[in-house]
C-alpha cells in the first residue's frame, strides 16, 4: 500500500485553513476541552482538600485523556463533513488520493490537534492547579495515548462510514455518540462502580483498560500495567480490523448507491 | 493502433429495479470534444460519475488511455479532471487556499505560477483572498474551472460547466476549451443543455435517453437526420395566389401576416419549391431557410422520434 505525502499534505493544509477560519473547530479542540479541564481541575482541587489527592488526580487525568479520543475521532469524521457541507467531497474523491491516504491525513490531523490540546492542557493544569501530568511517567503516557488514538481511529472510521453511507442526516453521530460511550469506559471511576451487566460491556471497550491502568499508575507511577495494555491493544486490533472492514463496506455501498452524488445534489 | 482515450463497453448501472444506464458502449478519440446530451434523467450524470469512480457500475468495462480504470484508478485520476456547475469547493476557505490544496493533491509543480496564470485568464485575481462561499454562482464556476485545469488534464469531464456563467465568461470558457483542444490535444466529455454551445465546440454528440444511446454522430450528421426544413418567404403580391398554389401542392404552411408565409418541406426540395413559386408570378422580397438545429434533434429524441441508425 503506497502512500503519497504530497496528497496527505494537501488534506492537512485544508484542515489547517479550515481550523484557522472556523471558530467551531477552535472551540471543539481548544475552548471546550479547556473549560472542561478547568472545571475538573477545580473539582480535583476541592476533592484534594477533602479526600485523597490520588482521586482528584485520577479524575483530572481521566478527563484529559478522554479528550484524545474525542479530538482524533472528531477530526476523522467531522473533517469529511466540512467537505460534504461545502459540496466539495466529490472533488476530493475524484483526485488520485487513495482511501488509505485520505484516512491517514485526517488521522494525522487529529493526532496533531490532540498533541496541541495535551500540551496546552498540561501547561494549564501545571500552572493553575499544580498537577503535573508527567508524574505518571512518559512511557505510561505514551502507552495510554497510543491505545486511545487507536480506539479513536476505529471509532472515527465507523462514524465516517456511516456518514458516507447515510449522509448528513446522521451527522450528529460525529459528536453525539462518544458522550454515550464515555460512562461505559470508566473514565472517571473504577469499573467496579458500574452495575454488573455494564461491567461486561465496559470490559469490551479498549479505553476501559487504559483508564484502569491510569488509576493504578496514579498510586504507583513506576509500574507499567502490561496486562491491561495488552488486553487493550488486543481489543483495539480487533476493533481496528472490524472498523476498517465496516468503513470499506460502507464506502463501497455508497458508491454502489450513488450516494456521493446525492450528498451534493 | 487505436486513438481512443476513453473506451466504455456495455456499461450498465442499476439502482434496484431501476436501470439508470442501459448497456451503453462508446469511445472518445484523443483530441475530440464529445457532447453528452439527453433529457433530465437520461443517465448522463450517472455515466460521468461512473467514469470518475464515485459511483460503481453494475456491469461493463471502462478504460482510459488503454488502461483498465478499476486497476489503474490513481494513475488515471491524476491525468483527468472534472468541472461542474453543481459541486463546489470548500466554502470556509479562500479561493487561493482551495487552489493550493488541490495543487498539492494533484502534485502540481510550480503551482503558484500555474494558479496565477489561470486566475488571470479567468479574471478572478481580485477575488483570490475572498472566501469561496462569498462568491457569486458565476465566480464559483470560474474557480471550479481553474481547479479542473490545475493538473493539466489530458481528459476533462464537464457537467454543464457554463450553467451559471454570464454570456461573456461562458464565451471565454468555450474559447479556452477550444484553445486547449487546439494547443494540447485536450479530450473532453461535455454535458450541456445549451445546444448552441454543443454545436459550437463538439466534434461528436452522444444522445442518451432512458439510459440508452439513441444517437451518436457529428452535430451536422444529427441535424441531417431531420429531413424537414422551413422556408420563410416575404412577398409583395396577393396572398390568395400563393395560398392556392401551396394548397394545390399539398404543402404544410402558415401565414404570419398578409405578406409572410412559413412553409414546411424537405430540405432538398427547397430550391425547386422557390423556383416553382417564382413561376406563379409571386414576387419574393426575402427568402429565409430555417434548417433543423441540434435543439430540434433533442426535442425529437426526447419525444422518441429519432433513433440510432
Amino acid at each position: 500500500m503506497s502512500m503519497n505525502l504530497n496528497r496527505i499534505k494537501g488534506i492537512l493544509i485544508q484542515e489547517f485553513f479550515i481550523t484557522l477560519r472556523s471558530f467551531e473547530v477552535i472551540s471543539d479542540i481548544i475552548i471546550f476541552p479547556g473549560t472542561t479541564l478547568i472545571l475538573f481541575g477545580l473539582l480535583a482541587t476541592y476533592l484534594a482538600g477533602i479526600t485523597n489527592i490520588t482521586v482528584a488526580y485520577s479524575l483530572l487525568m481521566g478527563m484529559l485523556l478522554w479528550h484524545i479520543i474525542t479530538i482524533v475521532q472528531y477530526s476523522i469524521s467531522v473533517g469529511s463533513l466540512w467537505n460534504i457541507w461545502s459540496r466539495n467531497l466529490s472533488n476530493m474523491l475524484i483526485t488520485p488520493i487513495s482511501l488509505f491516504e485520505y484516512i491517514c491525513a485526517y488521522t494525522f490531523s487529529g493526532i496533531l490537534k490532540a498533541i496541541i490540546m495535551i500540551t496546552s492542557s498540561a501547561f494549564l493544569i501545571k500552572i493553575v492547579f499544580h498537577f503535573n501530568i508527567f508524574d505518571l511517567g512518559i512511557a505510561n503516557l505514551g502507552l495510554y495515548t497510543f491505545n486511545l488514538i487507536l480506539f479513536a481511529i476505529s471509532f472515527g472510521m465507523v462514524m465516517l462510514g456511516l456518514i458516507f453511507r447515510y449522509g448528513t442526516r446522521i451527522q450528529a453521530f460525529a459528536w453525539g455518540i462518544l458522550p454515550i460511550v464515555q460512562p461505559l469506559t470508566s473514565v472517571l471511576y473504577p469499573v467496579s462502580v458500574l452495575p454488573g451487566p455494564l461491567q461486561t460491556i465496559a470490559y469490551l471497550m479498549p479505553p476501559t483498560y487504559v483508564f484502569e491502568a491510569l488509576r493504578a499508575n496514579v498510586l504507583n507511577p513506576h509500574i507499567i500495567q502490561w496486562n491491561l495494555f495488552t488486553i487493550s491493544l488486543g481489543e483495539n486490533i480487533i476493533y481496528f480490523a472490524l472498523a476498517t472492514w465496516f468503513f470499506i463496506a460502507m464506502f463501497n455501498q455508497s458508491k454502489n448507491l450513488g450516494q456521493f452524488a446525492r450528498l451534493e445534489g | 493502433m487505436t486513438n481512443d482515450v476513453i473506451e466504455v463497453r456495455n456499461l450498465v448501472k442499476d439502482y434496484g429495479s431501476f436501470r439508470a444506464v442501459d448497456d451503453i458502449t462508446f469511445t472518445v478519440p484523443k483530441g475530440k470534444i464529445v457532447g453528452f446530451l439527453g433529457p433530465n434523467g437520461a443517465g448522463k450524470t450517472t455515466t460521468i460519475h461512473i467514469l470518475l469512480g464515485i459511483t460503481t457500475a453494475t456491469a461493463g468495462h471502462i478504460s482510459f488511455f488503454g488502461k483498465d480504470f478499476n486497476h489503474h484508478k490513481q494513475h488515471i485520476l491524476a491525468r483527468i479532471n472534472f468541472a461542474s456547475a453543481f459541486n463546489t469547493l470548500q466554502g470556509r476557505i479562500s479561493v487561493w487556499e482551495n487552489l493550493v490544496v488541490f495543487s498539492h493533491i494533484y502534485e502540481v509543480k510550480g503551482y503558484k505560477k500555474k494558479i496565477t496564470d489561470l486566475i488571470d485568464y479567468f479574471e478572478v485575481s481580485n477575488m483570490l483572498n475572498s472566501l469561496y462561499h462569498d462568491l457569486s454562482a458565476g465566480q464559483k464556476t470560474r474557480v471550479n474551472l481553474i481547479k479542473s485545469l490545475l493538473n493539466d488534464p489530458e481528459i476533462l469531464l464537464m457537467d454543464e460547466p457554463t450553467a451559471s456563467l454570464d454570456p461573456d465568461i461562458a464565451d471565454k470558457t468555450l474559447t479556452l476549451i477550444e484553445q486547449l483542444k487546439k494547443d494540447r490535444n485536450l479530450t473532453l466529455l461535455y454535458t450541456s443543455h445549451n445546444m448552441s454551445e454543443i454545436t459550437r465546440i463538439c466534434d461528436e454528440v452522444i444522445f442518451l435517453d432512458h439510459g440508452k444511446i439513441v444517437a451518436h454522430d457529428t452535430p451536422l450528421g444529427l441535424t441531417k437526420r431531420i429531413r424537414s426544413a422551413q422556408l420563410r418567404l416575404i412577398f409583395n403580391d396577393d396572398k390568395k395566389i400563393l395560398e392556392d398554389y401551396l394548397t394545390q401542392e399539398n404543402l404544410q404552411f402558415t401565414f404570419e401576416d398578409e405578406h409572410t408565409v412559413t412553409i414546411k418541406t424537405e430540405e432538398e426540395l427547397i430550391p425547386k419549391l422557390i423556383f416553382s413559386i417564382s413561376k406563379t408570378g409571386i414576387w419574393m422580397t426575402d427568402i429565409e431557410v430555417k434548417k433543423p438545429t441540434l435543439e430540434d434533434v433533442f426535442l425529437q429524441i426526447a419525444r422518441g422520434d429519432v433513433h440510432e441508425s
